[in-house]
């Protein structure tokens, strides 16, 4: 079927390259690897282009490829027994990041000691605003398995955050402060 | 959606791209680009001169050939022109044989 949508490369750079960022950064944890990541991603949509129909098929196709991509960082990762999490603490400290605050910064935090498959269903709800079916999709999961990856992982999440950031809690609840 | 979720909304919101994330990426699509052109020429380069001395070679080969069977023809005709001078040879030694034995009958 023809369609007269042409992709553009660097259009999609520019469209895109926080989203791809974004997802790699929070799946690892790691800026200079994200970054990496985020390379390797364009690198490879470059040479796919022709096979990309519409921007809806390049906006899908980055997220699932981010994913992958990011999955395969951490196994790597994993397999040479390095702790990606322990950079984490670091990295919050990089450029640009300033922005963000302090239970913002606290929640990533929590965010990274979520067990991967969570993470990326939550990465995909809450940075994406992607419905589980569209996780499914993403993630080449089934639904209720993305489901469940969702449900237990804020449930973790909302734990770890109860028991950690009491005192943003506290902050929350008394702005004036004590 | 509740509180908790909203703030996990805000929290989780993009990040920026590094500074010269683009930059670096047009950069690299472009060296990506001029090796696969290299890699091109390079590998047009070997098909055209695999292609000439495949020429070179297939024309020796017929060359040889055919200067084999003109070495073979000019063999066969060397033998028959011996062949053509023995008969002669031979028919002349015969007749005047006949000659002789009739020339004693007399």
């Amino acid at each position: 079927m023809a369609h007269d949508w042409q992709p553009d490369f660097e259009q999609l750079v520019d469209e895109h390259q926080t989203m791809v960022f974004s997802l790699a950064m929070r799946m690892t944890g790691d800026r200079g690897l994200a970054e990496e990541i985020a390379q390797d991603v364009f690198m490879e949509l470059d040479r796919h282009l022709g096979k990309i129909e519409s921007h809806e098929h390049a906006l899908f196709w980055l997220r699932r490829v981010a994913m992958s991509r990011s999955a395969d960082a951490l196994r790597r990762r994993r397999v040479r027994g390095m702790d990606l999490w322990v950079e984490i603490e670091e990295n919050h400290g990089a450029p640009g990041e300033e922005r963000n605050s302090p239970l913002a910064t606290r929640l990533e935090q929590l965010l990274a000691t979520l067990p991967e498959a969570q993470r990326a269903a939550l990465v995909l709800r809450y940075q994406e605003d992607l419905t589980p079916d569209e996780i499914a999709a993403t993630l080449d999961a089934p639904l209720a398995t993305v489901k469940s990856h969702l449900q237990r992982g804020l449930k973790l999440l909302r734990a770890k955050a109860t028991s950690r950031l009491k005192e943003f809690v506290r902050t929350k609840e008394q702005p004036s402060g004590a | 959606m509740d509180e908790f979720e909203r703030e996990l909304r805000q929290a989780f919101e993009r990040r920026p791209a590094p500074p010269g994330l683009k930059r670096r990426l047009m950069e690299q699509r472009n060296r990506g680009r001029t090796q696969r052109l290299h890699r091109r020429v390079v590998w047009g380069e070997r098909l055209a001169a695999s292609v000439v001395l495949a020429g070179v070679l297939g024309g020796a080969l017929v060359w040889r050939h055919a200067k084999e069977v003109r070495k073979g023809q000019a063999a066969r005709e060397q033998v028959l022109t011996a062949l053509r001078i023995t008969s002669h040879a031979l028919h002349d030694m015969n007749a005047r044989l006949a000659a002789r034995n009739s020339a004693s009958q007399e």
